[in-house]
């Protein structure tokens, strides 16, 4: 018994064992949770063209394509000041406008008002703390 | 002795409280996710102000969950579902501000008790914590994940979520600092200069509690927001301290419930404040009279989420082990400082111990001056509309995960991987609260495993090292038989009311 349970470890592969046993456990806890839950898992086409069906396509995805260019921007729109987090400031107005316009319900002139407001002045504002207060880096 | 005590200090709990009950009030925001957005608001506070700030945001966020319970029968967070079963009742027979009252002292009851039991058991834990070797501490870490597994929706996803969290925390390289080797593991080819010290905790737990929850509501077409006409405080209603006449009981039982499952890691408030629930209308002389207005129900729910706060400090501060999701973030906050919580940490800080005490004192009472005085502005804020709201709190995302390590871009990507993740787990039952937990304690839970059989050369240590390490795995195997037992009995209701 105790042969059974005694391991030796090599330094210069040390840094496998742990990830390979909790692969081989979640891998054991997948194979459980395949045959517990295999009808769920049977079902799960239906379950995805439900949510699919359900969600609200424009504002879900509208986010997820607006945060892509969001990030992809800041970088370079930032790189022509360096330092001066600017990059941050010039794509969020747009960013923070664009998103609320997108989960807004009623787009009347008068309610773009204070979500014009806010999207200047809020980005403004935390750009102006990271920036002079704080001392961090923006892009 | 008290020299963090600045205006600034108090000025910085007031604040985060004020904000973290805001953050509470509007349905759907919560205070993990008011502790996410404020972090990079502490890089530059220091450690004792910036705690300042995240504890007042985490008292206030649990405590303003009750506004939209009571008066729109909406949990502001998941910790006040149970205060909407007789809160709303309350408020629909025109007793709102009574309600939201009977809840606010609720609240700081639960809030107290539970900071009695952080001041004086996370102490002694960390002393008893500190003979532990590496063996105790990896054992320590197995009882965390299946007690979270235990108490999880479905245990078997719960034990997944949980290991699958260490394996994503193991990605990059094995720390030559912890005593590693200094190899890439679980590493893309090509993606080695991102990810050689893997996924950074902010980006990730800013992703999954922040992104997440704007992804989840974006999905939902991002309902609309209560409008003012709908909130209803209550002009009949006069609050009577009276109230609590024949409560303390139900007060001290309900927080002590919460301050236990706060203890236990990576319960969150919802678990605490529905045991508290069920536990006044057992030991209650007129059950039938839960659910249709009775303060006792308020109380029990209130002080049973409140009494989570304190503890789930404890396994924090006394063994480095998140009590909550909120926690997870504070463990954040410690590392930022380049402080390490373990056991420890309470002797080795006593000014930051000290600062934490306080600043929960403060919070809650704070919490209560805020509450209770304001009660009917706070009221409109659940009216605030999330079109305005959550724009802003994805752009606090960003800066939060760019500014973590200086500036590193994959960081803002890290937090939309995931944001996406979170979502995505949502849908196919993956519990993000002990991925969390795995994610935070997988490295430590590494070292302590490997150099345990570097130094033994054998499994067998991890049974026999101590009698600590026995009782460890009782408390292992009683957690998993506890939970097995649930299931089942979960199973033969289901199949008794089909």
């Amino acid at each position: 018994m105790a042969d059974l349970l005694s391991v030796s470890i090599n330094f210069e592969t040390s840094h496998l064992l742990f990830p390979k046993l909790i692969g081989a456990i979640l891998l054991l806890l997948g194979a459980a949770i395949l045959v517990t839950h295999r009808r769920a898992i049977m079902n799960s086409g239906a379950m995805w063209s439900r949510i699919l069906a359900d969600m609200d396509k424009p504002r879900f995805f509208g986010t997820l394509i607006l945060t892509v260019i969001y990030f992809l921007l800041m970088v370079p729109v930032g790189d022509r000041w360096p330092n001066t987090g600017l990059g941050f400031l010039i794509c969020s107005i747009p960013f923070v406008a664009a998103i609320s316009i997108l989960y807004m319900h009623d787009r009347s002139p008068r309610s773009l008002i204070p979500v014009l407001i806010v999207a200047v002045a809020a980005p403004t504002l935390v750009w102006w703390l990271f920036t002079y207060v704080f001392a961090l880096t923006l892009p | 002795m008290f020299e963090f005590i600045t205006p600034m200090y108090v000025f910085l709990i007031f604040a985060g409280t004020l904000v973290g009950i805001i953050f509470g009030a509007i349905p759907g925001m919560t205070a993990t996710m008011a502790v996410a957005v404020c972090l990079p608001l502490t890089y530059s506070l220091g450690l004792d102000n910036g705690l300042a700030l995240l504890l007042g945001l985490y008292v206030g966020g649990i405590s303003g969950g009750l506004v939209p319970a009571i008066l729109l029968g909406i949990p502001g967070t998941p910790s006040s579902i149970t205060t909407c079963f007789d809160g709303y009742p309350m408020a629909q027979r025109g007793e709102g501000e009574k309600g939201l009252r009977i809840g606010i002292v609720a609240s700081l009851v639960g809030g107290l008790i539970s900071l009695a039991a952080l001041y004086f058991f996370a102490p002694a834990l960390a002393e008893f914590a500190i003979k532990f070797s590496y063996v105790e501490k990896f054992l320590i870490i197995l009882f965390a994940l299946t007690v979270m597994a235990a108490l999880s929706e479905d245990m078997l996803m719960g034990i997944f979520s949980g290991f699958l969290g260490i394996f994503v925390s193991l990605i990059g390289v094995y720390d030559v600092t912890n005593g590693g080797n200094g190899q890439f593991r679980l590493i893309p080819p090509g993606t080695e200069y991102w990810l050689e010290g893997g996924f950074s905790l902010l980006p990730v737990l800013i992703g999954l509690f922040g992104l997440a929850t704007i992804l989840e509501a974006a999905e939902a077409g991002m309902p609309k927001g209560q409008s003012l006409k709908d909130i209803k405080v209550g002009e009949h209603s006069r609050f009577r301290w009276s109230v609590f006449k024949g409560q303390v009981g139900n007060l001290v039982r309900s927080s002590g419930i919460g301050t236990f499952v706060g203890i236990l890691p990576g319960v969150g408030g919802s678990a605490a404040s529905i045991l508290a629930y069920t536990a006044a209308k057992t030991a209650s002389k007129d059950p039938d009279s839960f659910g249709k207005g009775n303060p006792a129900g308020v109380i029990a729910s209130e002080s049973g989420n409140n009494g989570l706060t304190g503890g789930a400090m404890v396994p924090l501060l006394s063994l480095g082990i998140p009590g909550d999701a909120t926690t997870a973030l504070l463990i954040g906050a410690f590392t930022l400082q380049g402080i390490q919580v373990g056991p420890l940490f309470i002797g080795n800080n006593p000014g930051t111990w000290d600062s934490i005490i306080i600043a929960m004192l403060l919070a809650n009472i704070a919490m209560f001056g805020i509450m209770y005085f304001a009660i009917r502005w706070l009221a409109m804020v659940v009216a605030i509309p999330k079109h305005i709201l959550f724009p802003v709190i994805l752009m606090m995302c960003v800066i939060g995960a760019y500014t973590i390590n200086y500036g590193i871009m994959f960081d803002v990507w890290t937090l939309l991987i995931f944001g996406v993740f979170g979502w995505l787990a949502g849908k196919i039952g993956i519990e993000i609260a002990p991925f969390i937990i795995g994610f935070i304690l997988g490295p430590s839970a590494e070292i302590y495993f490997v150099k345990s059989l570097e130094s033994f050369g054998t499994l067998s240590v991890f049974f026999t090292k101590s009698w600590i390490a026995v009782l460890l795995w009782v408390l292992i195997a009683g957690s998993i038989a506890g939970s097995v037992m649930l299931a089942r009995r979960k199973s033969l209701m289901k199949g008794a009311q089909g």
